[in-house]
């Protein structure tokens, strides 16, 4: 983890961009206004010092009751200077959506699918945007704080001509 | 939190290197805490007098030479005051390993296990183990002090909060301390039993197992508990309670805050109104004293009450009553009335409930029905009373009635051509029923009950219905249907914004949404 | 052998078997091509842990594949988020259930980390944690590389592996009581003691499996067999590693050289002496090379941390954190009550969040989990190493034979309980 991305992200980028950053438990942590999600993360990617080219993780934190309800919050890595950043992105409850980091990292494909399928947040400019641990009939998205854990889900419909 | 009225005297006070301005005379132990400075305490209690004898809330305040109990403390202006210090941090957990000292290891057997302020402060701010070798002083364990509670001396941390619940509150004072040091024990005064009737509030206050309500022991794990918030309904005080449950059964209930009802307490005979709810209940539907589908049974009740009406208009008489229930809440008493009085045009409108009993200055009402107040505001008069009614039905001034709850009413059955009723016990009345349908009981029920000072106060339904059971103003609605009037109500909250439309009193009252009930197991770690 | 079909009336091509002059025969113009679908799994004895390839083939070619996953999906997240911190362990053995003596450690660290106990964890439970790892680890290895050679039609090199790892198993089954869901760490430590002669006997057992694996070696490194369907088939190329978040021996060989044990060191891997074997050309041969070195440099490991583990405790003394003995919890009241609320409520974790890392089986294991201050977790996400390595065989496989799904599928090692979780 290393202060040097941070450092670099207040340099590069407005307090409208860059809304918070930290560093706990030698984690180093950045909070992006959604609408720069892309850019932010283009410039970590693309910046010589920083190359954060490993991408790492991508997930949700339902904040419930919090507003903006949900975190996207991305680990990225640096394979070359060994370094270390998670961004968080607030997003509100009604239709949460961010833009994908697809067209840099074709990692995020899957990570970003999971977490629809999970939370409900749609990525912009996803290819592919679908479930991808649950089944396309499921109803809901169970990680939600809301969402019980003894919920039940509808059967299956049966295909036409099965018994 | 902290600010006030600017009427009120403000003074300044500085806690744990931060300022606050708070009103003059606050108690330091609540200040602290409503500031976030989590001071932990045993002996004192919001309701009762302060004795600062468990010396656990003990905080530094500048210029002092000694700790001071912040319980018996008030603020002044430009107190400092320490709550976090290694030192202050080193005291607490030394009082506690006096506390502790003698305290038996009855974790695994002890009701209070869970809910327990000695474990919980234990764990939040000591974790040194025994110095003893384990020799600890015996006690007698299983004291039969009363008619609902049970003793256990050696748990007791000697706090006095009984004592003063007795004393203070119940006006009975029928604990005491006796002996000295380290075998203090608590125990009845001389010629005394613990049974005065707000006896159960002692298991309440009472921070570790000593004193165990007889029927709660052993029953359940508190952990397993949900409560939901909710009113009693043995009297017209109207104390606030909760209502704990476990696997859809009752195992207690227990009193909630309420500054203006029943402050923090609540009677014993309350707290056992809650076995009513699972013994001897209708859940299916009859006609004439057998199990029947619920729609034919609303379609047989409709039909019955319509040939009495058509037979009254025919004859040009009025002998078709409703009755009405002091114990059913507003909405079920409001769609009743919007049913029979302003549909069906019934003009002989009876209240009952319970027979009036024993009363106290402290709590208890001689009024046993929780919503009589609701029902005299609700029901226009003339509203004939019980006696009136079983002189009725015996002259055979009225003979069809619709009924809602009133379980033990005796009536000349025989006398009566047609009785329609909604009823959540079986007994006599469902016996002799032309249509019973089953509702539920108050502790099923999202609703409302007015107190015998015209408080509104909203009831919480802590368990959901079995069989065909529904709230009373649902099956007035089905009934209704079949008779041509409208009384289509999705919720209760509906027939709430149709009654507080009509009725002044319920007008500022605010329905809300339903509790969710709050898992026991949350309270201590997730609150 | 030519042989000559005469054509019907009408027809409009004469074709001859065996001649070269086909060159003019347009494939796509006379023979229209369709692909055809091809599902393989969920059911499929060479899908590990169950995975549904939506494969469109065009004769024996795959043009386009769609990696269905989710059928071993069990809720992680969702129960971790409703259990108290000690009672996740048994649900990380389910993880990456091959190896997971490793996932109990990461987890055991990045709560650790929260309760900022990580450096006070007695130093013997932190050889005992890299000791079980690597055992775990060359378990893991041993399995991948057994399986994928049996899937090959190599059934000895399976037996010989699979009884290698049996004899680990036995070891680990003695140490904590269970052959896979071990169960065995704890946050402050780790649950029981080294059994005596336990080193001796993991010693001589490396001894043996060291054997085993050079038998697998001589059977499968040089055999033609092997190499041919291993060679160059289901290359990754190095740069794409870091954009698709390869990490482990995937991404090793492709040449990225990135271990977590090397390159961030946590427990006491920075004193140990071995190597991080790195590929070449990201095929698969290159990771089954990888693999095969990387037991042999755990066995290494092994070898150093049995020489050098200290005496000492192997849990933390704080009964906050780590449950009191139960002598004492019996006879006072003290570490009664701190059992009965370390288990009832749980253990409580400051609020905060973390992301932790330790190298797992299959590459980087993260953990990231946030805390609300209670005894359960608010959030507790698993970051499985090979949810990201199966990604890329959507761009991996298409150009490939079917008969090169079965290696290439079975040297990423997916394991359906990590990915799924």
């Amino acid at each position: 983890m290393a202060k040097i991305i941070l450092d670099k992200l207040l340099e590069r980028f407005t307090g409208a961009e860059i809304l918070e950053t930290g560093s706990q438990h030698g984690n180093e942590w950045a909070r992006v206004a959604p609408a720069a999600w892309l850019q932010v993360a283009g410039f970590l990617l693309r910046d010589p010092a920083l190359q954060m080219s490993m991408f790492t993780d991508l997930t949700c934190v339902d904040r419930l009751p919090r507003e903006p309800r949900f975190d996207v919050v991305v680990h990225l890595y640096s394979v070359e200077q060994k370094h270390r950043v998670r961004l968080l992105a607030g997003l509100p409850a009604t239709d949460p959506a961010i833009a994908s980091l697809v067209s840099l990292w074709p990692g995020a494909n899957w990570f970003e699918r999971e977490a629809f399928d999970m939370y409900g947040v749609r990525f912009e400019g996803h290819p592919d945007l679908r479930r991808i641990l649950m089944y396309p009939e499921f109803q809901g998205y169970p990680l939600r704080k809301d969402y019980p854990k003894e919920k039940r889900q509808p059967l299956l419909r049966r295909l036409p001509g099965s018994v | 939190m902290a600010e006030s009225t600017p009427t009120q005297d403000l003074v300044t006070v500085v806690i744990d290197g931060k300022e606050h301005k708070l009103p003059k005379g606050t108690n330091l132990l609540e200040a602290c805490r409503s500031v976030g400075a989590d001071v932990p305490y045993f002996c004192y209690h919001k309701g009762l007098s302060s004795p600062a004898v468990c010396r656990q809330c003990l905080v530094d305040v500048k210029g002092s030479p000694k700790p001071v109990p912040s319980c018996y403390t008030s603020v002044a202006d430009k107190m400092e005051v320490t709550t976090n210090s290694p030192k202050i941090l080193d005291v607490r957990r030394q009082m506690l390993e006096f506390t502790l000292l003698n305290h038996p290891i009855d974790c695994p057997i002890c009701d209070k296990a869970g809910e327990c302020s000695l474990q919980k402060h234990y764990f939040d701010w000591d974790s040194k183990l025994a110095r003893n070798e384990g020799i600890k002083v015996r006690k007698a364990k299983v004291v039969d002090v009363g008619k609902h509670i049970v003793l256990d001396q050696e748990r007791c941390i000697l706090c006095t909060r009984c004592i003063r619940v007795c004393d203070e509150v119940a006006k009975a004072p029928e604990l005491t301390m006796a002996d000295r040091g380290s075998h203090q024990i608590l125990t009845t005064a001389p010629g005394h039993r613990l049974d005065n009737p707000y006896s159960l509030n002692t298991v309440d206050v009472c921070p570790v197992g000593a004193l165990t309500a007889k029927d709660f022991r052993f029953s359940r794990r508190v952990w397993e508990l949900s409560a939901s918030p909710s009113v009693c309904p043995g009297c017209a005080t109207g104390c606030n309670i909760e209502v704990h449950v476990a696997r859809g059964e009752i195992h207690r209930l227990v009193p909630r805050e309420n500054p203006d009802v029943n402050k923090f307490w609540m009677c014993d005979e309350g707290r056992f109104e809650y076995k009513a709810v699972h013994n001897n209940r209708l859940l299916l539907a009859q006609i004439g004293g057998k199990r029947a589908p619920l729609d034919r049974a609303v379609a047989e009740a409709a039909r019955v009450l319509r040939e009495a009406l058509a037979a009254d208009a025919k004859a040009d008489r009025k002998k078709v009553g409703v009755v009405f229930s002091a114990g059913a809440t507003n909405e079920d008493t409001h769609a009743l009335a919007r049913l029979a009085l302003d549909g069906l045009k019934f003009e002989r409108a009876y209240a009952a409930g319970r027979a009036f009993g024993w009363s106290d200055t402290i709590l208890v009402s001689a009024d046993k029905n929780p919503n009589t107040v609701g029902v005299q505001r609700i029901v226009p008069p003339p509203v004939r009373t019980e006696r009136d009614l079983l002189s009725d039905v015996a002259s055979g001034a009225v003979d069809t009635l619709l009924v809602l709850s009133n379980e033990r009413l005796e009536v000349e059955f025989g006398k009566l051509r047609a009785l329609v009723v909604l009823a959540s016990h079986r007994g006599p009345l469902v016996d002799a029923a032309s249509v019973a349908l089953p509702i539920a009981t108050w502790a099923e029920s999202d609703g409302t009950f007015t107190n015998r000072d015209g408080r509104v106060q909203r009831i919480h339904a802590a368990l959901g219905t079995r069989g065909d059971v529904m709230p009373a103003w649902r099956a007035l609605a089905l009934l209704g249907s079949k008779l041509s009037i409208n009384l289509a109500y999705a919720s209760a909250a509906e027939v709430f914004s149709d009654a507080a439309a009509r009725h002044d009193f319920m007008k500022d009252v605010v329905f809300g949404p339903p509790a969710v009930p709050v898992e026991l197991r949350f309270g201590g770690s997730r609150g | 052998m030519a042989a000559e079909i005469t054509s019907e009336p009408g027809s409009k091509r004469r074709v001859v078997f065996g001649e070269a002059d086909v060159s003019d025969f347009d494939e796509s113009a006379e023979v229209p091509v369709e692909s055809m679908p091809l599902r393989m799994g969920p059911s499929h004895p060479a899908m590990h842990g169950t995975i549904r390839m939506a494969l469109e083939v065009d004769g024996e070619k795959i043009r386009t594949c769609d990696i269905e996953i989710g059928y071993l999906h069990r809720c992680f997240e969702k129960e971790a988020e409703a259990a108290t911190w000690t009672q996740i362990f048994p649900y990380t053995d389910r993880l990456n259930y091959v190896s997971p003596m490793l996932n109990n450690v990461g987890y055991a660290l990045a709560v650790e980390k929260l309760l900022d106990i990580d450096q006070k964890i007695p130093e013997r439970a932190q050889y005992i944690r890299v000791i079980v790892g690597e055992v775990s680890r060359i378990a893991d290895h041993l399995t991948c590389l057994g399986a994928s050679a049996m899937e090959l039609g190599a059934f000895t090199v399976f037996f010989y592996l699979i009884k290698a790892r049996e004899w680990l198993w036995e070891l680990l089954e003695e140490i904590s009581g269970a052959r896979l869901t071990h169960s065995y760490v704890r946050i402050g430590g780790v649950v029981g003691d080294i059994p005596e002669g336990w080193a001796a006997k993991l010693l001589s057992t490396l001894g043996k499996v060291r054997e085993a694996i050079g038998d697998a070696d001589k059977l499968l490194t040089r055999n033609k067999i092997f190499r041919d369907r291993m060679d160059g088939v289901g290359i990754i190329a190095k740069n794409d590693a870091a954009g698709w978040g390869l990490t482990g021996p995937v991404a090793r060989s492709t040449g990225l050289d990135y271990d977590v044990r090397k390159d961030h060191p946590y427990l006491v891997y920075d004193r140990f002496d071995f190597d991080v074997p790195v590929g070449s050309t990201g095929d698969n041969f290159d990771r089954y090379a990888v693999r095969l070195e990387e037991i042999r440099q755990s066995m290494r490991i092994l070898e150093q941390a049995l020489a050098r583990i200290p005496d000492g405790q192997i849990l933390i003394d704080d009964v906050r954190v780590a449950l009191p003995a139960k002598r004492e919890t019996y006879n006072s009241i003290e570490a009664m009550i701190a059992h009965f609320k370390m288990i009832m409520d749980g253990l409580h974790v400051p609020p905060g969040e973390i992301y932790s890392f330790t190298e797992g089986g299959n590459g980087e294991l993260g953990f990231y989990i946030v805390s609300d201050g209670t005894g359960r977790p608010w959030k507790c996400r698993v970051r499985p190493p090979c949810f990201a390595n199966l990604a890329i065989l959507n761009k991996v496989l298409p150009g490939l034979f079917i008969a090169d799904v079965v290696p290439t599928f079975g040297m990423i090692n997916m394991i359906g309980g990590e990915c799924d979780r």
